[in-house]
């Protein structure tokens, strides 16, 4: 078998090798093709897991709140459970909200392998400064826990998590904030909650600008600084999970949320839309990408067409010899697959040639300097090799299904 | 002795607007060890018989058999086999590859049955190049070999896989007198080893008259010859 094999791909070798002109068109078209590929998925492959890297690191991989799926039932309805009766107008009953019993489930939490949970309570309330009203998302937070759990800390441009616990009624704010209320580190400010209660609080830190709702409308103090303010001692509302596998999320959210009761969002949840554009966006590029090895592969194409018509005499010949049909098929299938395999490894090295172009730009944004995300893996390598090959194989098996059907009689009719 | 080739009732017809008959009802059979000439003015339908003996082409009716098989129920991979191992074919103009050597064409045949590895069929090739007269042009392209030395190189070619059954196709059609006769002998030398037949289609009158028996043809029948008897 490998003897037929070395001979078939023998043959191909002699044909390409006749015919420079076509074959360097034919493998520079795959090769272009393979690079670009290689350049274009790096660069969106790249740019999607730097995206999703950020809406995993922004928030906790799972956020447990106090929320419910569906309302509780009230009384009236369960007193008249499974009866064909409908109740309407119930004065609903007034429950007080936060996480009940969230010491067991930060407990079942912090038992799971890798996983941490971090305990918060949220509420609104009003900076007041000079005149000037802001109304703020609050967040009380344990700060050793919650710096292991989000990446808050990193967002700081001055000041440290930590320093919450050192300064008494301690603040952080976002730049955009304290910039409209003219506040500067060390500064004091008032608070007030919607239940009345107030203090004067000092600002120890300020996240980055342009970091989003944290640093336009966010403060995070002590976790029981927050339950005074709010006016909730002992209550959490949230708690924040990171886990070791944040790909896990969703499965780990689902089982919280059936052994708990409250609301278990993963980041994927969170995240639904953002994944589903990428979807789309991943649907578009490898499509445009694709297109461009297709056309790539009409190169092997003319060239094996060409091939069969300039060797029909010797196809006739062959088949005389004892060739067979599958013989003189596979001979140019080879000739298409050489022409290819040729073309990916010089498209791989005008692919990597690309990306360390590509790698070496640099962009200020924000006044940070970033360099542009790329996908270097082999996997890309691969794709683009294996979608080469297909379509090298198809391109040469059209004209090589036409030469194992060359009638030999009528070839050796006409040439005598 | 069995017959190599037995024909019964050949007949082959191209499908045109009216169809024309190339072969009509051809019988006869080749024994071992013969040679026998296929004459016939041109378009007679020798070229066609021969086609049909070689299994290039299926007849519409009749039935081939190849040292006693009938060749009908055979597929074309089964048939591209036998042709394989049992036939040699030589035509008019050579028909060598031309972006071989000498030494590769001659190679081709046996590479391609598997039964030598490389090196043995370079070898036998050599032995074979040798023996008709050519051993020292076997690096040769055949553009680079005269009409004479390439038509060797196909008897040659045609001997690799010790065959049955030479079929010659106006083998001295485009030789001069002297590389005709060098053709012939050799052809005449062939049939005969090892219970080897030769068929010929010539025009040649002097392969004719030396031919251990003669099939002629006119317009597609067979009108004198038919069962041959070894020399």
């Amino acid at each position: 078998m490998s003897g037929r094999l070395n001979l078939l791909a023998g043959l191909a070798f002699k044909h390409i090798a006749l015919r420079k002109r076509q074959t360097l068109v034919a493998i520079s078209g795959v090769a272009v093709g393979v690079g670009f590929f290689l350049a274009v998925s790096a660069l969106m492959i790249g740019s999607q897991t730097d995206f999703i890297k950020t809406l995993i690191d922004a928030a906790p991989h799972i956020i447990i709140s106090d929320e419910l799926r569906s309302p509780t039932p009230q009384p009236a309805t369960l007193a008249y459970r499974g009866g064909a009766v409908a109740i309407r107008h119930q004065k609903a009953r007034t429950e007080v909200r936060g996480l009940k019993d969230w010491q067991e489930i930060l407990r079942a939490v912090d038992d799971m392998p890798g996983a941490i949970g971090s305990p918060s309570l949220t509420g609104g309330i009003t900076l007041r400064l000079g005149g000037r009203e802001e109304a703020i998302g609050l967040v009380g937070v344990e700060p050793g826990i919650e710096a292991k759990v989000s990446t808050i800390e990193d967002n700081l441009r001055v000041g440290r998590l930590r320093d919450l616990e050192t300064v008494q009624g301690g603040l952080i704010i976002g730049e955009d904030l304290a910039q409209r209320m003219g506040l500067q580190m060390g500064d004091v400010v008032g608070a007030t909650s919607a239940v009345g209660g107030t203090r004067t609080l000092r600002i120890v830190g300020l996240f980055k600008r342009g970091a989003g709702q944290l640093s336009a409308s966010s403060g995070y103090v002590l976790l029981r600084e927050a339950q005074s303010v709010l006016g909730r001692p002992f209550i959490i509302n949230r708690i924040g999970v990171r886990l070791a596998d944040p790909y896990a999320a969703d499965d780990v959210a689902a089982r919280l949320e059936r052994r708990f009761g409250y609301k278990a969002e993963s980041w994927q949840e969170r995240s639904a839309d953002f994944l589903s554009l990428l979807v789309t966006r991943n649907v578009i590029m490898y499509s445009v990408v694709s297109a461009i090895l297709l056309v790539a592969s009409f190169g092997i194409y003319t060239a094996v067409s060409t091939s069969v018509a300039d060797k029909v005499r010797d196809i006739a010949i062959l088949r005389s010899v004892g060739f067979s049909e599958g013989d003189l098929q596979l001979t140019f299938v080879i000739e298409g697959l050489a022409l290819a395999a040729v073309g990916i490894m010089l498209g791989w090295l005008l692919g990597y040639g690309l990306m360390t172009i590509l790698g070496s730009l640099d962009f200020s944004i924000n006044g940070e300097h970033q360099s542009l995300p790329l996908d270097r893996s082999a996997r890309q390598y691969a794709i683009a090799a294996a979608a080469s090959l297909a379509s090298g194989v198809l391109a040469a098996w059209l004209p090589a299904r036409k030469a194992a059907r060359v009638d030999p009689v009528d070839i050796l009719r006409s040439a005598a | 002795m069995s017959a190599i080739v037995e024909a019964r009732g050949l007949t082959r017809t191209l499908p045109l607007d009216p169809p024309v008959t190339l072969v009509d009802d051809a019988s006869f059979a080749i024994a071992p060890g013969s040679f026998t000439a296929i004459v016939g003015p041109s378009g007679c339908g020798k070229s066609s018989l021969l086609y049909l003996l070689g299994m290039l082409d299926r007849p519409d009716d009749g039935t081939l058999l190849i040292e006693g098989r009938d060749t009908t129920p055979l597929s074309g991979d089964a048939r591209a086999r036998l042709r394989l191992e049992r036939f040699g074919f030589i035509f008019q103009f050579h028909f060598l590859l031309p972006e071989l050597t000498a030494l590769e064409n001659v190679s081709l045949p046996m590479r391609r049955l598997g039964r030598l590895d490389r090196h043995a069929a370079r070898d036998r090739a050599h032995m074979l190049l040798s023996e008709l007269g050519i051993g020292e042009k076997t690096a040769k392209l055949p553009g680079h070999l005269s009409g004479g030395e390439r038509q060797r190189v196909a008897i040659a070619r045609a001997l690799a896989n010790d065959p049955v059954l030479i079929l010659a196709d106006e083998p001295t059609g485009s030789l001069d007198s002297v590389n005709s006769q060098r053709v012939v002998d050799t052809l005449h030398q062939v049939a005969g080893e090892q219970g080897r037949a030769v068929v010929c289609v010539t025009h040649d009158g002097a392969i004719a008259a030396n031919a251990d028996a003669r099939i002629e043809m006119l317009d597609g029948h067979i009108v004198a010859g038919g069962t041959m008897a070894a020399s």
